[in-house]
């Protein structure tokens, strides 16, 4: 592999891990840009889902790209049980006390998963060989193929969401201007459940993903909600295209930055990025500059 | 020197000592126990990693800790008190642990945990107490060199022997089929630089090609660029110490990206058994230097074997590696304390410092600043091979061993 070559195949690599960082990103990113709250238990939502896949596969050897649609079922659910338990009682009352429940649940989840599965890693299998396709200039890993491909699905699936469907457009609405979308007869509490749901269930499938690419273990969340905040704000909040460029835009820089720099300065090429783009564009690249009330 | 094949032998301190011994009892008295039991109690307190990063080892660390308590105590002529706590693999927490142990009974020793990081943290809260410390997994030499360590005993390979025992597991291959590239991926830690630092200078000085030598955080999810270089510089040997999720992460994307070395060996990263609950087949081949190996003979690792498989009712024939890493520290504690006489941390240490230990991974003195004698242990070195850690070098000949298994076949042919 020549000099140019490894430059492909790391611009290459970083698109494909782009792909699962941008899906990692965006139910965080819609959570934040409707609800304006961080939610930062996404992270370990997104370590729930991926067990979810791992167990799922482990019981009855079904593919984490199947698995993922039972981790999605089981973490809409409980984004709805979080919001109606939980966040209705803090959600509009300042950042404070939704990032305190969020805080809170993050740590029980992390330790429920210590508890029950211990900590050691796991994985589940994509169930397709570990070989790939030789594009000459780089060389396409299946496995990373497939769950970019997914990814890439999956973002533009809650696009048409949003874009035509009545709840979606009623989300829209909401997030645009909360107040006026009540004034229109929209039941703002309910279209908060389905958000959260929505965006929980985008975890889930973020960690089905990861689980096939990944070690999984209860401390992950952490790391991902850490690039998943990253993506969005490269992206702007609340901005599904946004979310995908940002993610590609983190993967490349990373596997650029490790290629040039050296693996040990694999992320500072993306958080110059980051800090540059926040300097320069707070809202993000695709952002808004938000509506709100 | 007592060894595990021998009946038991009662020290010789004790002889004309009763007078000693009554006083001492007296002064227990006097103070109402404390919780370790008087002076005739040896108490030890330690710390494993039952939950966090590294739980998966924390176990194991028990089991051979609670198997050389045991031993301690018929071997000793005095009660010996384990007390070992969860550090959560949290070097703060393992430090409150510690300074409440300690605050609440007489301690005359300090055990443990898990990778440079805890045992670091460990010795460092020893060091300020004054008391004796042995710790395991704990390859990082440099804190012994500078930190001027009075206290902390570490009975166990350092990065010196792995990259020793390196060059002798090369040599296990005939001469015209040799590997001569050698690649080290260098985590961005002290330990890391040091380890590849070892690697690159012996490993040079054997005469192979060192063509290439990156850095990566530890931590990292993602090693595609790492094995992109890789395959571009026709790395034939790969050499790393990650973590060993880094470990377990690494090898799952060179089979995704359809690349894999000749030879792999990854110091700790490959230590645990959720390698194979992870990789299975796929680690197969891996190389570790855990310290210990099932196919280590003599010094009391038949008995180990035959204790271990009938108080913790297995059949298998390979024990996990800490369980002997970490009884082999318990062995180093039983003969300081029996060559001390006393339990007299000063007396534990002078015992540390002069005596010669056999243990089951091998026979080895310590320098003054707590280092194995240089020379004395070789670093043994296990590989996975069919869900087992099992010796490749030295060449023991025992059934527990293997014949090195090179090369890594392509993943295409496995």
């Amino acid at each position: 592999m020549v000099a140019g070559e490894l430059v492909s195949q790391s611009i290459v690599n970083g698109i494909l891990l782009g792909g699962i960082y941008a899906v990692a990103a965006l139910g965080l990113s819609l959570v934040f840009g409707i609800m304006d709250i961080v939610n930062l238990a996404h992270g370990h939502m997104l370590m729930v889902g991926a067990y979810v896949a791992i167990l799922v596969f482990a019981a009855t050897g079904i593919t984490p790209l199947i698995g993922m649609f039972i981790a999605m079922g089981l973490l809409f659910l409980l984004g709805i049980v979080l919001q109606k338990v939980l966040l209705k009682h803090v959600v509009g009352e300042g950042l404070e006390q939704p990032i305190i429940v969020l805080f809170g649940l993050a740590l029980i989840l992390q330790n429920i998963g210590q508890l029950v599965l211990g900590g050691d890693a796991r994985t589940a299998d994509l169930g397709i060989p570990g070989n790939g396709i030789d594009l000459g200039f780089a060389f396409l890993s299946l496995p990373r193929t497939v769950t970019f491909v997914v990814a890439v699905v999956l973002i533009a699936g809650t696009w048409a969401f949003l874009q035509y469907t009545r709840t979606g457009q009623a989300i829209r609405a909401t997030a645009q201007n909360r107040t006026a979308a009540r004034y229109m007869g929209i039941d703002t509490d309910r279209i908060y459940v389905i958000t959260l749901g929505i965006g929980t269930a985008l975890a889930g499938a973020a960690g089905a993903l990861l689980s096939m690419l990944f070690p999984i273990n209860p401390f992950v969340g952490w790391s991902y909600l850490l690039k998943a905040f990253a993506v969005v704000v490269l992206g702007g909040v609340g901005s599904i295209l946004g979310t995908l460029v940002g993610g590609v835009i983190l993967g490349v820089s990373e596997n650029l930055g490790a290629l040039y720099l050296g693996g040990g300065y694999r992320n500072v090429v993306s958080l110059l990025i980051f800090l540059g783009v926040l300097l320069l564009k707070p809202e993000g690249l695709f952002g808004t500059g938000g509506g709100g009330e | 020197m007592v060894n595990d094949e021998s009946p038991v032998t009662r020290r010789s301190y004790l002889k004309g000592t009763a007078g000693a011994a009554a006083m001492a009892g007296l002064a227990g008295c006097a103070f109402g126990g404390s919780g370790g039991g008087g002076d005739d109690t040896l108490t030890i307190a330690g710390t494993i990693p039952e939950t966090g990063a590294f739980s998966s080892l924390g176990q194991d660390l028990r089991r051979g800790y609670e198997l050389g308590h045991a031993r301690m105590n018929e071997q000793l002529d005095r009660d010996v008190e384990l007390i070992l706590q969860d550090d959560e693999s949290d070097a703060q927490t393992l430090r409150q642990n510690l300074q409440q142990m300690t605050s609440n009974n007489d301690v005359n020793m300090i055990w443990g945990s898990f990778s440079s990081l805890l045992v670091t943290a460990g010795s460092a809260f020893a060091e300020n107490q004054n008391l004796p410390f042995l710790g395991i997994a704990f390859a990082y030499e440099e804190p012994h060199r500078n930190d001027n360590y009075e206290w902390t005993y570490a009975p166990f390979p350092k990065s010196r022997d792995v990259a020793r025992s390196t060059l002798g597991t090369l040599e296990l291959i005939p001469e015209g089929e040799r590997p001569s590239r050698v690649g080290i991926w260098e985590p961005n830690s002290g330990w890391g630089k040091e380890q590849a630092d070892y690697w690159e200078n012996r490993l040079g000085d054997a005469g192979y090609d060192i063509v290439l030598r990156e850095t990566f955080e530890i931590g990292s999810q993602d090693f595609s660029t790492l094995i992109s270089q890789s395959q571009s510089a026709d790395v034939e040997v790969l050499l790393s110490n990650p973590t060993p999720g880094g470990g377990i992460t690494a090898v799952n994307q060179m089979q995704s990206n359809n690349w894999s070395p000749k030879m792999l060996k990854f110091v700790r990263g490959a230590d645990p058994s959720a390698w194979w609950s992870a990789l299975g087949n796929a680690g197969a081949y891996a190389l570790m230097c855990p310290g210990w190996v099932p196919g280590l003979t003599g010094n009391g690792n038949q008995r180990l074997r035959e204790t271990y498989m009938s108080e913790y009712e297995t059949e298998s024939q390979y024990m996990p590696v800490n369980v002997g890493g970490s009884y082999n520290l318990t062995q180093v504690a039983l003969q300081a304390v029996q060559a001390a006489g006393s339990t007299e941390a000063e007396a534990i240490q002078s015992a540390l410092r002069s005596e010669t230990f056999q243990t089951v991974i091998g026979e080895f003195g310590f320098e003054d600043n707590g280092l194995p004698a240089e020379g004395d242990l070789t670093a043994p070195t296990g590989q996975w091979w069919e869900g087992a850690q099992r010796l490749a070098y030295p060449n023991t000949g025992s059934q527990r061993a293997l014949e090195f298994k090179y090369p890594i076949p392509p993943w295409s042919e496995r």
